[in-house]
């Protein structure tokens, strides 16, 4: 039976290239609508995933279906992709560049040229329609290096890295247009290893490292999964060390070099923590508070940093 | 299909847009042919066009020797040199200016005539200096030297075998030969044996001529004795093909240079495929109902069409430039070229799929593009090479088109005549092209 939650499936999918395995047993289901994330370091495996959902290669095993059917040329058709590189004409203006994607994808005449028009617009190119893409700034091109992948109204829009290199008013742009079309039932899979724009735009995030998929969920689900909670660090000396003994009972107080280091309880409310260096004469200045985040809980799973 | 008009259209707009491309793929090779018409005198300037240098130091008065200097002057392919300037104007060349101005790259061949060149010994003896650094410029001087001596001086040679049976077997027992064979003559053919005698005796031992017919004029009568000579070395010619070839020479060269230009051209269009790869535009095409093989077929129908347009604007060229004829046989040369683009263009889809980078490609291209030029013909004619190579040619599709050409626009083929040619490129084609294919398909261009 064909249900929602698995408008894209991907199972058991595996793929490698000579001695290195770039996915390994990679199983993810995308609801149709969600704008996923597909959060990793570079080489991790969010290129290949890409690839091989869209068709640019075959899994060694495992399968990719997109609304229960498996993405044969034809299903190729609902796919829109935007590669990590600008995959435009240089030469060719913005129109004639749509005009080429829009034709590969069997769009002609008026319903061609009013889509192109719409694009342009969307992607504020309108004014820079006939001059050649060589001559677009960075950002210009990548915003057309979208709109090239809208073309056909694709249902799910694949991103692989599409602000690499951006202007942040471009990087915006990009943003909120894919907001506007997830908005509008556009089922999205982004991948990044930028964390702002996963929690950004993401309602669910998947964290892949060597070809595997770590942990898949929300912001939320992630970060409860964190171990690592609530750290507060102030410095070391006479008056901080009565105050580090009266917080002893509400969680663990470690003793560093030159400061303590403050894990609370679950159940003890860091207002009275605040309070209490207040009545201590601890100034706020001298308190570190540290949160969980998605970087930490990357480092957890896989034990480097995101941009290693 | 759709996807590969979209793609041919995309490759078209490209090209459009590519001024470079553009001036190598038409400007250029017009420039060329112009350039290269003006220095091999095609389009009727070949009259302007100065024959190989060739010194000549004549120190005989023997009459037949002037005859012989007289025909080699002229002989088209040479322009004589008999004299040196000096302080007081020209002066006659000697033998001892001959080296000097050799190494000062003057000239490459000269030829000395001594006082004795029909000698007593025997034989003509004639001094021939060279400087070789030609090997077909040589051939072709060694050639016509000889040609001129056989069919303009035939007396030069008969005076020589006279001198050496005088050599051999004495003046004596010569001159009872000459009588003999006199008596022969006018025993055998009539005419008086006397007259038959001195004429064997001045005109070196050859056969007089009959007696001039009643009627012929004075001057036929006076010239009767070379006519007669030269008919044991006269070569009847008769232009069996290609007689009719308004531009002979052009005509003959075209086909090679556009052949050239259209190797590199299409060998271009088809390395682009790298640049599309590193630009990630594979990707984006392949994400979408478009095959791989549907990027294949239309960069080898773009090459093939960019191909045959560039063949008929270069033939077009050389009709305007240099009359070649080609409005008569349009639709058969059309039929050439359609089929030897094609074939440059499964030759571009295989260094396409043999490179790894375009850099590869280009310097891949370029080395085997020459060496299928030179080994198919393009450059000069392949009857100038060794048996072996000349046979490695007819593996080049160089060779087949410039056949093609040939047929058409040479001998006038017609349709039936030029379809082997034609079958022999499109299985050229097809078996390269399906190289290319299987290549692409192990290779990693798409991924």
């Amino acid at each position: 039976m064909k249900t929602d939650f698995s408008f894209l499936s991907v199972r058991d999918v595996s793929k490698t290239f000579g001695a290195l395995t770039a996915l390994d047993g990679v199983s993810l289901d995308i609801p149709r609508g969600e704008f996923f994330g597909l959060l990793g370091p570079n080489g991790a495996g969010k290129s290949t995933l890409m690839s091989l959902i869209v068709g640019l290669k075959s899994p060694d095993r495992g399968s990719v279906h997109l609304d229960g059917a498996s993405l044969d040329l034809r299903g190729r058709s609902q796919l829109g992709f935007i590669p990590q590189g600008i995959a435009l004409y240089p030469r060719l203006d913005a129109r004639q560049n749509l005009a080429i994607f829009g034709g590969l994808h069997g769009l002609r005449g008026r319903e061609l040229g009013l889509r192109i028009d719409e694009l342009l617009a969307a992607v504020q190119l309108s004014d820079r329609a006939h001059e050649p893409v060589k001559n677009f700034s960075g950002g210009m091109q990548r915003r057309l290096n979208l709109a090239a992948a809208l073309l056909h109204r694709p249902k799910l829009l694949l991103c692989d890295e599409p602000t690499v290199g951006v202007d942040p008013q471009s990087r915006n742009a990009i943003f909120e247009l894919l907001e506007q079309l997830n908005r509008d039932g556009l089922t999205v899979i982004y991948s990044t290893h930028y964390l702002e724009e996963a929690t950004r735009m993401c309602s669910r995030i998947g964290i892949i490292d060597h070809g595997k998929i770590l942990t898949v969920g929300t912001l939320d689900d992630l970060l409860g999964q964190l171990s690592f909670r609530d750290e507060i660090r102030f410095p070391q000396n006479d008056r901080t060390a009565s105050f580090a003994q009266a917080l002893a009972p509400y969680g663990q107080v470690l003793n560093d070099e030159n400061e303590f280091r403050f894990h609370p309880s679950p159940n003890f409310a860091l207002s009275a923590f605040y309070r209490e260096a207040e009545t201590q004469g601890i100034p706020n200045r001298l308190i570190q508070h540290q949160r969980p985040t998605l970087e930490a809980l990357f480092l957890q799973l896989t034990g480097r940093a995101l941009r290693e | 299909m759709k996807s590969i008009l979209v793609l041919v259209r995309k490759d078209f707009a490209n090209f459009r847009r590519d001024r470079a491309g553009m001036l190598l793929t038409f400007l250029i090779p017009l420039i060329l042919i112009v350039f290269f018409g003006k220095v091999f005198g095609l389009g009727g300037a070949s009259a302007e066009r100065p024959g190989i240098p060739l010194a000549v130091v004549n120190q005989s008065t023997d009459p037949l020797v002037n005859k012989f200097i007289d025909a080699l002057r002229k002989e088209d392919s040479f322009t004589l040199i008999t004299t040196q300037p000096s302080a007081n104007g020209p002066r006659a060349l000697a033998e001892s200016d001959i080296r000097p101005l050799m190494q000062a790259d003057r000239f490459h061949f000269a030829i000395v005539i001594p006082a004795d060149a029909i000698s007593t010994q025997g034989g003509v003896h004639v001094k021939y200096f060279t400087n070789p650094n030609n090997q077909i410029e040589t051939e072709m001087v060694s050639g016509l030297l000889q040609k001129v001596a056989f069919t303009s001086s035939p007396q030069l040679l008969g005076r020589a075998m006279q001198a050496r049976m005088r050599d051999a077997v004495g003046s004596t027992r010569t001159e009872a030969f000459d009588h003999s064979l006199a008596a022969n003559i006018a025993r055998t053919f009539g005419g008086d044996e006397n007259e038959i005698f001195k004429s064997l005796r001045e005109g070196g031992g050859v056969f007089s001529p009959p007696e001039s017919p009643a009627g012929a004029d004075a001057d036929e009568a006076g010239v009767g004795l070379n006519r007669f000579l030269q008919q044991f070395v006269h070569v009847e010619k008769e232009q069996v093909v290609g007689a009719d070839v308004k531009s002979p020479q052009a005509t003959q060269m075209i086909g090679g240079w556009a052949m050239q230009f259209l190797l590199f051209a299409v060998t271009s269009s088809a390395a682009a495929l790298f640049a599309e790869r590193e630009r990630g535009l594979f990707q984006r095409i392949l994400s979408g109902p478009t095959r791989r093989s549907d990027i294949l077929w239309s960069k080898f129908l773009f090459g093939m069409i960019l191909g045959l347009v560039q063949l008929l604007v270069l033939f077009f060229a050389g009709h305007f430039l240099f009359n070649i004829e080609i409005a008569p046989y349009l639709g058969r040369l059309a039929l050439v070229c359609i089929c030897a683009a094609a074939s440059c263009a499964s030759f571009g889809m295989l260094i396409a799929s043999i490179a790894s980078s375009q850099e590869a490609a280009r310097g891949f291209s370029t080395l085997v593009i020459l060496l299928m030029s030179a080994l198919g013909g393009a450059w000069f004619p392949i009857s100038l090479m060794p048996a072996a190579v000349q046979t490695m040619a007819h593996f080049t599709l160089v060779f087949w088109a410039i056949e093609g050409f040939m047929q058409v626009l040479w001998a006038h083929a017609t349709l039936l005549q030029i379809l082997p040619t034609i079958g022999v490129l499109v299985g050229i084609t097809a078996l390269v092209m399906s190289v290319a294919w299987w290549r692409f398909a192990r290779g990693a261009i798409f991924d």
